[in-house]
């Protein structure tokens, strides 16, 4: 069977405020996907659409984009797995050129928060846990990953200094990346200062919610190499889940699901953590990138902080993560962001991350975690 | 009263942007659970067959099948295991602060709750926790002929043992 490549990767600016209609925004990640490619919008043969339904007035948007962009009468697909849904859109775009029904196809990503007020996003993201049995308490994600913080805290003594230490690290690269919003160095005193928001999760712990769009073009081998020079093959695939109910879960340590898609990916592309030249985490909040260092292997359980006060995750380090400055300095517009961070691997796989390029980088992957831990994909790609 | 820039929903209850279950009969098939509430007793099923004793409660039991099922009662104390308070950015419709807590029920059971009653910085792990049920607004049913009907509901918390 064909091995697939990423021929295309494009997004928009992320901003707290887009002042353009979805549309027009994921015309934007679109177009610069399509640049440097020997294809137009003729070539597609399918697309994929990915968000969270839950902050717009849109239904069914995989129709509207796809006609906006001038795909009809191609097939058009929408995916959802809230703040993972675009890399579970590579993976069914993937399927879909193995299976061998479509050679090129569009997976496109998008969210547009800024109609909603913080407190507004918040309670429509909390409808994304079980709504029976823990939604009608409130609980919002920034208080679920609180609750994980708490539990990494009591179990392995890691402290409010190191998860302020990741926000440090990415608020650094976040000022040379000209798509995130946050452009501004923080301090460990900016950080730890900044206001509670829920213990021990401070406004700088946290990501913001943010519009913005994501377009990630994938072909087959034999179309790959004829459109491009520098395809970047998908090698690695790994999904799972875990329960929506935050009472159903083993442990608040890690994340499981995040655990066993680590196990699958790396299996298929048969590398190991020590293998990865440049990694792309879900840092929702500072303490899931340091999770994510202990499901991924990048250290031991409980040693995930030690990594970073050793500036291993630094682009000099051992295992650079989020050098383009992550959720934290991007944002994180939703279904817009696992497309994202896959655009940050194929630049870097490429060499063409000219701001913070790690040196000869050949395998990258990418984490991508939907709601509080419920859905987890790893995505393993090779120059 | 009118609701600005929306007339068509004057007047209307906008069933999927509330936030409490359908507790009513004729929505769901564990309504008894609410019931059990209403009279302070924290519930759910116990499979007759098999003995299996799932949280939530179920129609059918997910390890052998049957539908025959009993309600049983589960502690209404625990011990918070975990917690955060949410004293910004909390969803619409909550006021801070907002705490919620992972609770151990003893009997090899945990679940998420909100912990009320309860001021900020007061919480500790460790602590005991009960049940506490207070009412919600009711749920509107629309009968036959336009009539409106109220359905009254219930849910529930923990807050500290004093
Ligand atoms: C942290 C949070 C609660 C702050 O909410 P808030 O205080 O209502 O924030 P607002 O949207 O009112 O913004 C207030 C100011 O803080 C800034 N701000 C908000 N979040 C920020 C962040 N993470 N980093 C830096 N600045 C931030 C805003 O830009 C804004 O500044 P401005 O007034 O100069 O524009 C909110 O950003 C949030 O809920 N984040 C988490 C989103 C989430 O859960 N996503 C899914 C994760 S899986
Ligand atoms: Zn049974």
């Amino acid at each position: 069977m064909e091995d697939v490549a990423i021929v295309g990767a494009g997004q928009s600016v992320f901003a707290r405020s887009c002042g353009e209609s979805i549309r027009e925004l994921c015309f934007e990640a679109y177009k610069e996907a399509l640049e440097g490619l020997d294809i137009t919008g003729n070539d597609i043969d399918a697309s994929v659409v990915c968000s969270a339904p839950e902050y717009d007035k849109q239904r069914s948007p995989s129709g509207l984009i796809s006609e906006y962009l001038e795909l009809t009468p191609k097939p058009t697909f929408y995916v959802e797995t809230v703040c993972s849904s675009s890399s579970t859109g590579l993976r069914v775009a993937w399927s879909l050129i193995k299976a061998g029904l479509h050679k090129t196809v569009a997976v496109i990503g998008f969210q547009k928060m800024s109609e909603l007020s913080s407190r507004d996003a918040a309670e429509r993201m909390g409808r994304g846990g079980d709504i029976i049995w823990e939604s009608p308490f409130g609980i919002t994600m920034p208080a679920g990953y609180a609750m994980y913080a708490r539990a990494h805290m009591a179990r392995y003594g890691t402290t409010e200094e190191h998860l302020a230490k990741v926000r440090v690290k990415n608020s650094h690269y976040g000022v040379a990346n000209p798509k995130a919003n946050y452009r501004k160095e923080l301090s460990l005193e900016d950080i730890l200062n900044s206001e509670m928001i829920t213990s021990p999760l401070k406004k700088f712990d946290c990501c913001a919610n943010a519009d913005g769009s994501s377009c990630i073009i994938l072909a087959g081998g034999d179309v790959a190499k004829s459109i491009t020079k520098k395809p970047i093959w998908v090698v690695g695939l790994g999904a799972a889940t875990d329960t929506m109910s935050m009472a159903g879960r083993k442990s608040l340590t890690g994340l499981q699901c995040a655990q066993e898609a680590a196990k699958q990916a790396y299996e298929m592309a048969g590398v190991k953590p020590q293998d990865i030249d440049v990694a792309e985490v879900h840092d929702c909040f500072t303490v899931s990138e340091l999770l994510a260092y202990e499901d991924l292997g990048f250290a031991k359980p409980g040693e995930g902080a030690g990594l970073l006060e050793d500036k291993e995750t630094y682009v000099e380090g051992k295992i650079p993560v989020n050098v383009d400055g992550g959720l934290l300095s991007k944002g994180h517009p939703i279904g817009a962001t696992g497309g994202s961070q896959i655009r940050t691997i194929v630049r870097q796989l490429r060499g063409e991350a000219t701001e913070a390029q790690v040196k000869d980088a050949e395998i990258g992957l990418v984490h991508n975690i939907g709601g509080v831990g419920q859905y987890g994909n790893v995505t393993i790609l090779r120059r | 009263m009118p609701v600005p820039g929306v007339p068509i929903l004057e007047g209307l209850y906008p069933s999927t942007l509330d936030l409490y279950p359908f507790e009513a009969k004729e929505f769901n098939r564990i309504h008894q659970f609410y019931e059990n509430l209403r009279q302070k007793r924290f519930t759910t099923t116990k499979c007759k067959k098999c003995g299996n004793v799932p949280f939530p409660p179920r129609v059918v039991c997910p390890q052998c099948n049957s539908e025959d099922l009993e309600w049983v009662d589960l502690p209404t104390q625990g011990k918070v295991l975990r917690f955060t308070e949410e004293v910004a950015g909390v969803p619409l419709g909550f006021e801070s602060p907002l705490i919620h807590a992972l609770i151990d029920l003893g009997v090899g059971r945990k679940l998420i709750s909100r912990v009320i009653n309860c001021k900020e910085g007061q919480l500790k792990e460790g602590d005991t926790v009960k049940l506490a049920v207070y009412d919600v607004p009711p749920m509107i049913i629309e009968k036959r002929g336009g009539v409106m009907e109220e359905a009254p509901r219930v849910f529930f918390a923990f807050e500290p043992v004093k």
